[in-house]
Formats: C-alpha cells, sequence, structure tokens
C-alpha cells in the first residue's frame, strides 16, 4: 500500500520471516536426512549437517521405487491425459460458447453439474465398470478415468475464455469456405494458447500427484505411478528410514523442476483454475 | 458480412440452413467429449444409485434389489457416524484456519516488504506435493525428528500428535493446512492486485488509517475471492483421503477416519459394495446441499458488502 519502507513493514518483514521458518522446516529435514548415513539418525540433531554427502540412500530409492519405469508410467498418465484434456475441452468450449442454442447451453450446464461430484464419491462404481471395461492394469483406462473426470473443470475454464475471442476471424475463415472443423483446429485453437498454458499447469499437478485411482487401477508392478510407489517406501525401510526421504525428493523433483521454470505460469493457472 | 447487410430477406433463409448445417459441425466437436465424459462420470454415477439399491458385495452374479435397506443402515452405522463427524470437524477447522491464514499471508504479502516472491515460493512450494509425500514427512516429523529437539533440550513437549486419538485431529490440520494455505494465499493475492489503487489514496485524503482502509476496501473488495476460497476448502476437505492414508492409516483405533476412507474399506476391505454406493450417495447429497447453502449464504454476503 504505501511505498515507504516504515516501522509497520519492518514488524510484518519480521512475522512473514518467522512463518517462512516454519515453512521452510519440513523441506529442511527432508534434504538433511536423504544425505544422511543410517547412522546418523541416531543421537545427532535432525538439523545438523550430514557429515558427508550419502548418495547411497538415493540409489536405494531408486531401486525401490522402480523408478524410471514408475516414472515413465505417471509421466505417460499424466502427458496423455492432460494433452486430451486440452484438446477435448476446446472443443467443447468451441461449440457450446459458438454453438449458442438452447442444446448447446443445456449440454454445459450438463457438464458444469460434474465440478460438483468429485470422483473420490463415485470411484466405487466407477470401478466396477472399469473393470468391466478392461481399465485393469490398462494405463490407457487409467487416462480414460482422468480425462472424463476432469473435463467439466476443463470445460468450465475453456468456456470462459472462449468467450472472450471475437468471432469476427472465424466468420472471416467461413465465408473463405473453411468447415468448421478446420477453422477449429487452424484459427480456434492456437488462440487458446494461453488458457491452454493455465489449464496444463493445474491439471498437471492434480494429475500427477494423484493417488487413489492408479492405486485402485493399477496394481501390477510394471504399471505402477510413483505416488503409489512412494507410499509403501517408509514401511519398506523402517529402519533406515532416509531412503523414504530420498524417495521423496525423487518423486516430487520433476514437478518441482517444472514449478521453477515456469512460477508465472502456475499463478496463473491457479487464479484462472479458481474461476473468476 | 458485406452480403448479408445489403440483400437481408434472401439472407436469413440462407442463413438458417447454414445455422443448421453448422449446429451438425458443431454437435460433432462436441461428441467426443461428451462420451467421455459420460462413460467416466455419468453411467458410475447412475450405476452407483441403482446398486445402492441392491445387496450386490461387487463381485458375485447375485444382486437383489432391497430397497432403502442400505440407507436405513447407514444411520445405524456407528462407523460412518464417526467418520462423518471427524470428517466435518476436519473440514469446519481447515475452513476457518486456511481462510484466515492465507488472507493475512496474502494481505502480508501484498504490503511493500522486502523478498516476496521469495516468501511467496516458499509459502507455495508444498502445493506441489503429492498429499502421500505431505503425510509421510509430518508422520515423520511427529514421530522422531522434532522428538528428538526434546532429547537435546531437556523438553518434554508432545509432539507426537498421530498418538493419540485426542491429538491426531490437530496433528493432520497442521500437515494439511501447510500443503494448503499457500494455494488459497495465491487467490487472495491475485484478488488484492485486482483491487484499485486510487480507492485506498481516497481513503488517505479522507484521513482514513490502515485498519479503517483494511476493514472497508480490502475485506469487501476480496468478497468474491472470500467466496471461491471458502467452497474450495470446503469442498476439498471433505474428500480428505491420501493424506490420512499416507499418515495416520485411520489411527489411532478409528479416530481419524475419514468417510472417504470408511467407503473405500466397505466396498474394497469388506466386501459390500452396493452399501458402499448407498453411503457414497448419502455423502454426495451432503456435499451438493452444502456447496448450494454456502454459495447462497456467501453471494447474498457480497450483495450486502
Amino acid at each position: 500500500m504505501s511505498k515507504k519502507y516504515t516501522k509497520g513493514t519492518f514488524l510484518i518483514q519480521s512475522i512473514v520471516s518467522v512463518i517462512v521458518i516454519f515453512y521452510l522446516l519440513p523441506f529442511l529435514v527432508v534434504f538433511l536426512y536423504a544425505f544422511k548415513s543410517p547412522q546418523e539418525i541416531i543421537g545427532s540433531s535432525p538439523f545438523s549437517l550430514p557429515e558427508k554427502l550419502e548418495l547411497v540412500n538415493f540409489t536405494q530409492a531408486f531401486e525401490a521405487l522402480n523408478f524410471f519405469q514408475s516414472f515413465g508410467n505417471t509421466f505417460f498418465i499424466t502427458a496423455s491425459a492432460v494433452l486430451l484434456l486440452i484438446l477435448l475441452s476446446g472443443m467443447a468450449a468451441y461449440s457450446i460458447v459458438r454453438g449458442g442454442n438452447k442444446f448447446f447451453n443445456g449440454t454445459y450446464m450438463f457438464f458444469i453439474a460434474g465440478i460438483m461430484i468429485p470422483y473420490q464419491v463415485i470411484f466405487v462404481p466407477m470401478f466396477v465398470l472399469g473393470s468391466n471395461l478392461g481399465f485393469i492394469n490398462n494405463l490407457f483406462g487409467v487416462i480414460f478415468l482422468y480425462v472424463g473426470t476432469s473435463l467439466p473443470f476443463a470445460i468450465f475454464v475453456m468456456a470462459g475464455f472462449m468467450k472472450t475471442i471475437p468471432k469476427e476471424i472465424e466468420e472471416a475463415a467461413f465465408i473463405d469456405g473453411c468447415s468448421i472443423m478446420r477453422t477449429f483446429w487452424i484459427i480456434v485453437l492456437p488462440m487458446l494458447k494461453p488458457v491452454a498454458a493455465a489449464l496444463t499447469i493445474i491439471l498437471s499437478l492434480q494429475i500427477w500427484n494423484d493417488y487413489l485411482l492408479p492405486q485402485l487401477f493399477l496394481s501390477d508392478n510394471s504399471m505402477k505411478t510413483l505416488t503409489v510407489m512412494q507410499s509403501t517406501l517408509f514401511s519398506a525401510f523402517e529402519t533406515n528410514f532416509n531412503v523414504g526421504f530420498a524417495g521423496i525428493i525423487l518423486s516430487s523433483l520433476p514437478i518441482l523442476i517444472l514449478f521453477l521454470f515456469m512460477q508465472k505460469h502456475f499463478v496463473k493457472g491457479i487464479t484462472m483454475g479458481s474461476g473468476k | 458480412m458485406s452480403i448479408t447487410i445489403s440483400s437481408k430477406p434472401t439472407s436469413i433463409v440462407h442463413k438458417k440452413k447454414r445455422v443448421n448445417a453448422r449446429n451438425i459441425q458443431y454437435f460433432l466437436l462436441l461428441l467426443p467429449p461428451l462420451v467421455f465424459f459420460i462413460v467416466a462420470m455419468i453411467i458410475p454415477l447412475i450405476m452407483g444409485i441403482y446398486n445402492s439399491f441392491t445387496d450386490w458385495d461387487g463381485i458375485s452374479l447375485e444382486k437383489n434389489w432391497i430397497g432403502f435397506t442400505n440407507y436405513i443402515e447407514i444411520f445405524k452405522d456407528e462407523m460412518f457416524i464417526e467418520s462423518f463427524k471427524f470428517t466435518g470437524l476436519f473440514m469446519i477447522f481447515n475452513t476457518i484456519i486456511q481462510n484466515v491464514a492465507a488472507f493475512f499471508f496474502a494481505v502480508m504479502l501484498d504490503s511493500s516488504i522486502k523478498a516476496k516472491n521469495f516468501y511467496r515460493t516458499i509459502i507455495f512450494a508444498p502445493v506441489l506435493l503429492s498429499p502421500i509425500l505431505v503425510g509421510q514427512i509430518w508422520t515423520k516429523m511427529y514421530g522422531t525428528i522434532l522428538p528428538s529437539i526434546n532429547d537435546l533440550f531437556a523438553l518434554s513437549i508432545n509432539f507426537n500428535l498421530f498418538s493419540s486419538p485426542n491429538t491426531v485431529l490437530t496433528g493432520l490440520l497442521v500437515a494439511n493446512n501447510w500443503q494448503w494455505i499457500g494455494y488459497w494465499m495465491l487467490i487472495y493475492l491475485a484478488g488484492l492486485q485486482a483491487v484499485p489503487k486510487d480507492i485506498y489514496e481516497a481513503c488517505t485524503v479522507d484521513g482514513g488509517n490502515w485498519w479503517q482502509k483494511f476493514i472497508h476496501i480490502t475485506i469487501p473488495m476480496l468478497g468474491p475471492s472470500i467466496t471461491i476460497c471458502t467452497i474450495g476448502i470446503a469442498t476439498g476437505s471433505l474428500k480428505v483421503y491420501e493424506l490420512i492414508v499416507a499418515s495416520t492409516g485411520g489411527g489411532p483405533g478409528d479416530s481419524s477416519k475419514s468417510t472417504i476412507m470408511h467407503i473405500y474399506d466397505t466396498a474394497f476391505m469388506s466386501q459390500q459394495s452396493s452399501y458402499a454406493s448407498a453411503m457414497s450417495v448419502v455423502f454426495l447429497l451432503v456435499l451438493l446441499i452444502f456447496a448450494f447453502i454456502q454459495l447462497k449464504v456467501l453471494r447474498k454476503r457480497e450483495v450486502e458488502l
């Protein structure tokens, strides 16, 4: 509010600093422990620096997580689902906003009602249906379910953006004899880039970190995702739990790196996703 | 464009035909998303409602219509009521703590302090973690790391919050709020940045101090953000599952079992699929009624302010 650095500002600065130290503590512990040797857990202070950087924890966690496999699975599921979601929500939002009659408005309301239903409430019949459709131990099945359950939210955000795009450019394309499908591909889709970037981030975060769906559907070891593998790591390494901490770093590193590079988009994605 | 303006009567006929042809194309674009949505959500929803009126166990071929028996059973099921109470308390405390904290963090980070970006990044960082990881981190914090501070300084603070039914809710609230405050803080920050600065200046000219500005400008202007955050936090807390699976596992005893966790156990551990579906339906109704009331109340407040 005021530009000067007053006593009040200093007070706020101190309060925020204390809060941030509290916020950092768990992170600090994760990093320190991930590099400590099992002998160092006992006896030394939790906040002392590791005597030497112990990378054994990481190699052990790497093996226990079956890292390449589970990372690959998580990446494949997240990337495919998000790509499909962007494309399908763009298609739906385009036809709903431009179609503009009662039928399309009704369909929009039908989709939007889905936002109110978290998939955690319908996972029991979802599992029954999924097992009949052959979704068990099938990465594509899980992708399908992520797409279907996240579509209402994605369409909501997309349609909000779509309404702000002027019609004139498309009209010009129609007059030149462009079909609606072609217009969508060539003209509309590229214009959706900003909202697509924001959606990509928020949806990736959700799907990357999700646990319930892969836990239910992907029981085969070669199909498991990072969160599912990580969930048993601390019970598997009960005494040298440093491995668990190394696993936490390994399984969250990709998303942390993504965040560091795309911080601005994250902020935009979240404020856009909040539906204002 | 020029043709439609110059020759009105004929163009209307043309336009109608063209619109119909267009609508078919629009519909074709709409079809694939509809299929995904209907298969993944609407069919399971209908199946769930249908199954809730049967005695199906989830595996066998036998499925008998039993009417409202499952629903009557729910209100006699102590575990459901307990888990519902726990989830309700978790939601109420979360909504208050997260809203207030996120709001004040945002206001503080919107002042002229230094290193704002650094602070914001740190407070936001836990949002990036899976609730599974957050549950694991805090289990170790309470169980091993914080107690060793006691040993170091010869203190006797009870850090082991997950080991007693009386403190397990507090422990989970700390973990959950550590993770999510940063998320809602971003929404409040965006709301604050949208407040026109000249309103504050006008208030300063009229002799208003920072407190009056806060009460009469900041809070009313953030009305829409408060609505979004309250509904978001409340519905997010009601479906809590992963955090608890990775930390207390519902314990000690069943003291921290959430509703979703109880539904999961009923469906997949005790093989009562239809009963679990009935619980889901009840839970969904509660969720919908709740969201509806919140929306009504909060929107009304927005107008009044």
